[in-house]
């Protein structure tokens, strides 16, 4: 369970970025006020074009940046005060797939493994249902840097989930792959919920989100726009495609 | 969990070529080519500038008592070919502009008369001193023609040489062989080091800082629960590692150029260089060398933090090289030494202690005072390392 209140995220703005942005303003809001609440087995889709404050939000919720003001309650942990206790509980993939090109896929599972300090038994059953998951077998000894775009994404996605996460925070996690390995991320995100999971992704693929969301968010210029469950959401379209009342919703 | 960060960032390091070869390769290999380079050129040089017949214009002629002196002088003392001038000056010189001849001997026309009359007479050796060894052989040439005529003339007036001499002088140099290669040249050394271990730190701070916000690796590792000071720390200290096996490297390859190349000729200078480096001086110098080095890493830690690109790293780090080496560069200079001053004096005092433990004198409270100096500049950057790594701005872009 994951439940966020008020949260709020300014940033400084350097005399470059005001010069740039025509403003005497010495900070800038990315997220404003966010209140939402994420449940186990349940999958919350964060949408928004870009610079919406998705990611902003999503780092937020990963506790590698710190709230301005508001709370963020992981599994019944103040990630705020205890950003620790509260990553053990998480498991998040970055938008860049951020992997070390000279380490191994093997290596790199284990280095995780190691930080969350999993056992040696653990990790390696976690190695064997993970790799057989994400048919990881046959590249998991090659160095990242002569893998394929989607296979680095199994990587990360592995090492995401390596501790065996009660939350996954996804961003964009099939952006700029193919669709069969597109697909099998997606069947994996659905495991997961099976699992009685939490997940929240963003996403701009609208398709994905329809076949994945419990409920989903919709935030502009770091503001809530619209929250519903996917069926409420449905309801509301009027007949439009998804992609038309996600850009109504964002332009209202 | 500071030792498992270590082991991954080293491994990582150790697969990338090109700290490796700023690391190990180039110290390694920098002085067994560089010294075989000089030694070579320097000694060929030489060979040939003694072996160099030395083509000497004089003024007067062949049968002038100062030319049959000059013609008397063995081989052995250089070879030269006397070409004479029979007075024309203006040809001489000029001939010695156009480098027609080497040296121009000018002395005055009636010079065998004065001689025999016991005065003075004028000789004058033009010389050009950009060709090296000219003038001290000119002056070896001289001291003989010179010493044969004033011995000549002590007996023509039945003076006892002995007696001119009121004093038998000796000038003994009380430092022993050990601390003037201390002074000369002990000052190389940890400059050698200073610039090596600056040069091994540099690529992996930027590397494992700059460069990993760079490839977007940095948010998955700060996503974790590891504390960002001991994630720190387990960069640093491939950082410190990095930079203390240039140095290493450096000196491996100092060693095995003196001991195995044969380049020191003298004996004696060969004992003392051997007793210099010996494995307690080698251990006592990377002591010095250890926290200069967390120095190193803890001022080039932050600047990699702060800036966003392996490049715009690297463009603010290399200039400060210069900074660094520049007090290091001043313990080079022969009269700086280390006192209670110059202890205080970070870089400096570290060229200055091994100076003086390379000469064998040193002091041990202007030591502790050097060593304390520099655990607390070391101390100071490594917190400034981990006060930059903890802002947000800075560590992701």
């Amino acid at each position: 369970m994951i439940t966020i209140k008020n949260l709020s995220k300014e940033f400084k703005l350097s005399k470059e970025q005001r010069k740039e942005q025509a403003t005497d303003r010495k900070f800038t809001r990315a997220v404003n006020d966010l209140n939402f609440s994420c449940k186990p087995g349940e999958v919350y889709s964060l949408l928004g074009p870009n610079g919406a404050g998705k990611t902003t939000t999503l780092r937020m919720l990963a506790t590698i940046l710190k709230p301005t003001s508001g709370s963020i309650e992981v599994c019944g942990i103040d990630a705020v005060k205890h950003p620790r206790e509260a990553r053990m509980k998480i498991g998040f993939l970055t938008g860049s797939t951020g992997l070390y090109a000279r380490l191994t896929a093997n290596e790199i599972i284990d280095y995780f493994g190691s930080l969350y300090s999993v056992s040696s038994n653990t990790l390696k059953e976690r190695k064997a249902y993970l790799y057989d998951l994400l048919d990881m077998n046959g590249f998991a000894n090659k160095r990242i840097g002569q893998l394929s775009t989607g296979m680095k994404q199994k990587v990360s996605i592995c090492r995401t989930m390596i501790h065996d996460p009660e939350i996954l925070i996804l961003d964009e996690p099939t952006s700029g792959l193919d669709v069969i390995t597109a697909a099998s991320i997606i069947q994996l995100i659905r495991d997961y919920k099976a699992q009685n999971k939490t997940v929240i992704f963003s996403s701009h693929i609208m398709g994905e989100v329809d076949l994945l969301s419990d409920r989903l968010a919709i935030i502009h210029n770091g503001t809530l726009k619209h929250q519903s469950t996917m069926e409420e959401f449905r309801k509301e379209m009027e007949g439009q495609s998804l992609t038309g009342a996600f850009i109504k919703i964002v332009q209202s | 969990m500071i030792f498992k960060i270590f082991k991954k960032e080293l491994k990582e390091t150790i697969r990338d070529r090109k700290t490796m070869l700023i690391m190990v390769a180039i110290p390694l290999l920098v002085f067994p080519i560089l010294i075989n380079v000089v030694v070579g050129v320097s000694g060929s040089f030489n060979e040939s500038a003694s072996e160099k017949i030395l083509k000497i214009g004089i003024i007067g002629d062949s049968n002038d008592l100062i030319v049959k002196q000059l013609k008397s002088i063995p081989a052995s003392f250089g070879p030269k070919e006397l070409i004479a001038y029979k007075g024309d000056s203006t040809r001489l010189f000029k001939d010695q502009n156009d480098e027609v001849i080497d040296i121009a001997l000018w002395y005055d026309s009636g010079l065998e008369g004065i001689l025999a009359a016991q005065g003075t007479a004028n000789v004058l050796w033009a010389i050009d001193n950009t060709n090296i060894g000219y003038s001290e052989r000119i002056k070896g040439y001289m001291n003989i023609i010179e010493t044969e005529e004033r011995l000549k003339r002590y007996d023509e007036l039945g003076i006892d040489e002995q007696k001119l001499q009121p004093y038998r002088i000796t000038y003994q140099n009380t430092a022993s062989d050990r601390q003037m290669l201390g002074e000369l040249a002990g000052g190389i050394l940890p400059y050698i080091f200073i610039a090596f271990g600056f040069l091994g730190c540099m690529y992996p701070a930027i590397d494992l800082f700059s460069g990993e916000k760079e490839r977007g690796t940095i948010e998955t590792l700060l996503s974790t629960p590891v504390q960002r000071w001991k994630i720190l720390i387990g960069k640093m200290l491939v950082v410190v590692l990095s930079g203390l096996t240039a140095s290493f490297s450096a000196l491996f390859g100092l060693f095995v150029s003196i001991e195995f190349l044969d380049l020191i000729p003298d004996p004696t200078l060969m004992a003392v260089v051997s007793k210099i480096l010996t494995f307690p001086i080698i251990i006592k110098l990377f002591a010095l060398l250890l926290p200069l080095t967390v120095f190193f890493a803890g001022i080039m830690i932050p600047i990699s933090v702060y800036t966003k690109s392996f490049k715009e790293a690297q463009s603010i780090i290399t200039p400060l090289n210069i900074v660094v080496v520049l007090p290091a560069m001043l313990g080079l200079f022969p009269g700086i030494e280390l006192n209670y001053l110059t202890a205080c004096i970070p870089i400096l005092n570290i060229v200055l202690t091994t100076k003086s433990l390379i000469a064998g004198n040193l002091d041990y409270i202007l030591l502790a005072i050097s060593f304390l100096i520099m655990l607390s500049v070391a101390a100071a950057a490594v917190f400034v390392s981990i006060r930059q790594f903890g802002k947000e701005t800075n560590i992701l872009n």
